[in-house]
């Protein structure tokens, strides 16, 4: 594997990966802007209106057949929040020519146009977005947010970063709000979209059999040179004090059978280089079949199926996630408190650390096994101030011993317990 | 060991039956970190009435002994749970029950061989106790009940009721509370032992292996054991006909889920494969992604993703799935009907069904993209008596007169239910 990164214009970023090792060639384009209120619904809705039509391919019945004919080209998008920053993502995946008939075309090539087409050349009607494919998607957009009631336990974590975020970006439901879905037009969207196009942060990735001129190819094509430089405003993760305060409990009622309990804990780190020790941390906690929530919620007092946790990087949180009884709330709860209040005296041996550490590493070993993982990666490490390559990450995994596990977890506070219930 | 090669995806499989019936598979993959096994036995949820080889008497078990038996298995005589011990090997261990098989597996780039001790030990050595049987029914309560809040999952079995009479894959995997509630250690080591015999199981291993000498790794690892002879399992015979055309549940949903079933008859032997695509190549031409069906219903305001759509097949049952959500599941199942009227009388267009294979084809191919997806697919397909291969090579001897045959044969409107789950 070969990693490289050019800038091709300032703010816009191409990542090559050299890889033999797939059947197939993967390509993303990142759109990174900052997450805010105003903003947040007319970015979840420009994916899905861009994906109707380009230029080109005008509706996406012709866009569905070209990708099949391409052998099943899949074309994706995605929206994440990341850190303070909201993310546009969209993929292309095609078979690389060695697993394809002989006479087929270069595959790589036509994946890339396609791809470009797609995001940067949508089809237009008198200047803007067409209207019905506006209308449609502002609906579609609309179920979808609706739709978050449907998986009870990621409900559940939304809701609690919710009310951990109140009033900040990091609260922000990714796919938006019903309410402000009204005020959006083709006119606005379209004048919004190509603002966004003109200031966002772009970042284009590339994993596959590369050939030797693909920077070339990149930067020749049409979409590409039309865009122009720029200073993009995102947000680099920073490292923002705790405020202590008192545990916020809250519960609410939905129709559900089994109990959905979610506790958000505040990790008050002072330097980004503690996040890898908090890594180990959160394996200790709940993050393997190893870890005490694991064992003690669920293996010794049987009480659930799911207990576990994970760490939010980008925001030094840790999530604890457990599918209870509902009447056994409070004996759930305060074991999960009793497992917090033992990493804090260090009631885990070195040899525990260690294998928390083999787990990571391990984790580390295979990013580049798989081409998505491999990407969202180097994204990551895009949008952090520290780049790290691979083997310098697991060497800093490597150093970490049992008092820095111990001292993370000593800046561990509760910042709230949610409780979804019938 | 024999080495079968398919120049399409350029991989080899390694493949060899030990002498005491086991299976053994290995896709090796040069240059991968990542290593991944999985062992399984052809014993899943539908297996609870059957003969012990060597007995006369038919034994019929609770309901969700398969699974409940695939969560005590990690229990050790020593006190030890082998998941606590192969996660501190740095490997990610687990383990899964499906209708008709119940499969190990860990991944790991790192001490493979020290977690193939462990490993093989615990899968070949069960300890039950009426303590720790006890134990887990608490547990498994728990998942059961996770389960009771995924309308995706309800809306899908309520799908199978209407379509089976008798067979067991209308029933839950789990077992319910009830059921479970009977399980004790005595029917565990029962099935154990009849179920977990050499020759009723098979081993896949992919990542970068030198696939003799693993094979004589495994070897070194395996207790003395013989084969026991055939299992006869005991399936009352299905009707036919389905049960009835709908169902439906109130759940706290923001849109009405569906499940769209057509009841089909279990594939001949020799033509499962070439069926199985077809089946997949029509389904895209009726509602996939560039059907007419599917703009129709986007337009409309219908559906606003691409249905899910999946033939599930083994030797006693046979049935397509179409799933999704939709504003109104009635009038896209009527929809639907009179759009497989329409191809019918028609013929499929040579054009679609061109463009369909390839991309079939395609996603194939992506299917050997990484060692997990490999080893599942080839250990599942093995228990339906399939070498994944046959995939790749089959889709190039259909033609419009196959499917169109496929077509009527299976897509009968007497044999289509529908199942929602709404508000």
């Amino acid at each position: 594997m070969k990693y490289n990164r050019i800038d091709i214009k300032d703010g816009i970023k191409l990542h090559t990966i050299q890889t033999d090792k797939f059947k197939t060639n993967l390509i993303a384009i990142m759109l990174t802007t900052k997450l805010d209120k105003q903003n947040v619904t007319r970015n979840a809705l420009i994916p899905a209106v861009l994906r109707r039509g380009t230029a080109s391919l005008k509706t996406q019945e012709e866009i569905n057949k070209k990708l099949e004919d391409m052998y099943g080209a899949s074309f994706d998008c995605g929206l994440d929040k990341t850190g303070d920053n909201q993310v546009l993502k969209f993929y292309i995946e095609s078979v690389n020519d060695g697993f394809l008939p002989q006479d087929e075309e270069n595959m790589l090539k036509i994946s890339l146009e396609n791809i470009f087409e797609l995001v940067f050349n949508p089809y237009l009607e008198n200047g803007c977005f067409k209207k019905e494919y506006v209308e449609q998607e502002k609906e579609n957009l609309k179920q979808i947010i609706e739709g978050k009631i449907d998986n009870k336990a990621r409900y559940a974590l939304d809701r609690c970063i919710e009310e951990m975020y109140k009033n900040e970006p990091f609260g922000l439901y990714k796919y938006g709000y019903v309410e402000d879905l009204n005020n959006i037009n083709e006119k606005n969207l379209y004048e919004y979209y190509i603002n966004l196009i003109d200031q966002c942060k772009i970042d284009i990735f590339v994993s596959g059999i590369l050939d030797n001129n693909i920077e070339e190819i990149i930067k020749n094509n049409q979409n590409i040179n039309k865009l122009g430089q720029r200073n993009p405003e995102y947000i680099m993760p920073e490292i923002k004090p705790k405020i202590a305060q008192k545990e916020n409990v809250i519960q609410e009622s939905m129709e559900v059978s089994q109990g959905k309990l979610v506790i958000g804990l505040d990790l008050d780190i002072d330097n980004e280089d503690l996040r890898y020790d908090a890594m180990i941390y959160n394996t200790l906690l709940g993050g393997s079949a190893n870890s005490k929530l694991f064992q003690n919620v669920r293996e010794k007092a049987s009480l659930a199926y799911t207990a576990s946790s994970s760490y939010y990087r980008f925001k030094n949180n840790v999530f604890i996630n457990c599918g209870i009884e509902i009447e056994n709330y409070n004996k759930a709860l305060d074991i999960i408190k009793q497992q917090i209040e033992e990493m804090k005296k260090g009631e885990f041996t070195e040899e525990e650390v260690e294998n928390a550490k083999q787990g990571i590493i391990a984790a580390i070993k295979s990013i580049d096994d798989e081409q998505d993982t491999e990407i969202t990666y180097f994204f990551g490490q895009e949008l952090s101030k520290n780049k790290l390559e691979l083997d310098k990450y697991m060497e800093r995994v490597s150093k970490i011993n049992k008092q820095n596990v111990i001292d993370i977890a000593n800046k561990v506070s509760i910042n709230t317990v949610y409780f979804l219930k019938n | 060991m024999q080495i079968i090669e398919n120049s399409k995806v350029k991989e080899k499989l390694y493949i060899e039956k030990l002498e005491n019936g086991l299976t053994i598979m290995v896709i090796p993959k040069k240059g991968i970190q990542k290593k991944y096994i999985i062992w399984g036995t052809n014993y899943g949820s539908n297996d609870s009435t059957f003969i012990v080889p060597g007995e006369s008497e038919i034994t019929e078990v609770p309901k969700g002994v398969a699974h409940f038996l695939e969560h005590k298995l990690f229990e050790q005589e020593n006190g030890r749970n082998s998941l606590d011990v192969l996660t501190s090997l740095g490997v990610n261990a687990n383990a899964y029950t499906t209708n008709n098989h119940t499969a190990y597996l860990y991944e790991c780039t790192d001490n493979f061989y020290e977690a193939l001790d462990e490993f093989m030990d615990y899968v070949q050595h069960p300890y039950f106790t009426d303590e720790n049987v006890e134990k887990e029914k608490g547990i498994i309560g728990q998942e059961i009940m996770m389960y009771d809040d995924y309308p995706d999952w309800k809306v899908y079995l309520n799908a199978l009721e209407c379509m089976y009479h008798k067979n067991p894959v209308k029933l839950d995997i789990t077992g319910t509370i009830e059921t479970i509630s009977k399980i004790d250690k005595d029917i565990l080591y029962k099935c154990y032992n009849t179920f977990y015999n050499p020759s009723n199981m098979a081993m896949v291993i992919s990542g970068d292996f030198e696939p003799e000498k693993l094979l004589k790794e495994i070897k070194n690892r395996l207790i003395d054991n013989k084969s026991n002879g055939e299992i006869k399992r005991i399936y009352e015979e299905e009707p036919k006909e389905i049960v009835k055309n709908k169902a439906e549940q109130n759940m706290e949903v923001s849109k009405p889920l569906y499940a769209i079933g057509i009841k089909d008859v279990p594939p001949e032997e020799k033509e499962k494969v070439k069926k199985h695509i077809s089946i997949e190549i029509l389904l895209n031409m009726i509602i996939g992604a560039s059907s007419e069906l599917y703009k129709e219903l986007y337009d409309i305001g219908n559906s606003y993703s691409v249905p899910s759509i999946e033939y599930e097949f083994d030797k006693t049952y046979a049935h397509i799935l179409i799933t999704g959500q939709s504003n109104n599941p009635e009038e896209l199942f009527s929809m639907l009907k009179k759009r497989v009227n329409n191809i019918s009388r028609s013929g499929v267009d040579e054009k679609d069904f061109e463009r369909i294979r390839k991309m079939i084809y395609g996603e194939y191919v992506k299917e050997y993209n990484d060692v997990t997806s490999i080893s599942r697919m080839f250990l599942s397909d093995y228990f339906k008596g399939i070498n994944s291969f046959d995939y790749l090579e089959e889709i190039n001897t259909i033609n419009v007169e196959y499917l169109n045959q496929v077509l009527k044969d299976v897509f009968k409107e007497e044999n289509m239910i529908i199942s929602v789950v709404r508000n």
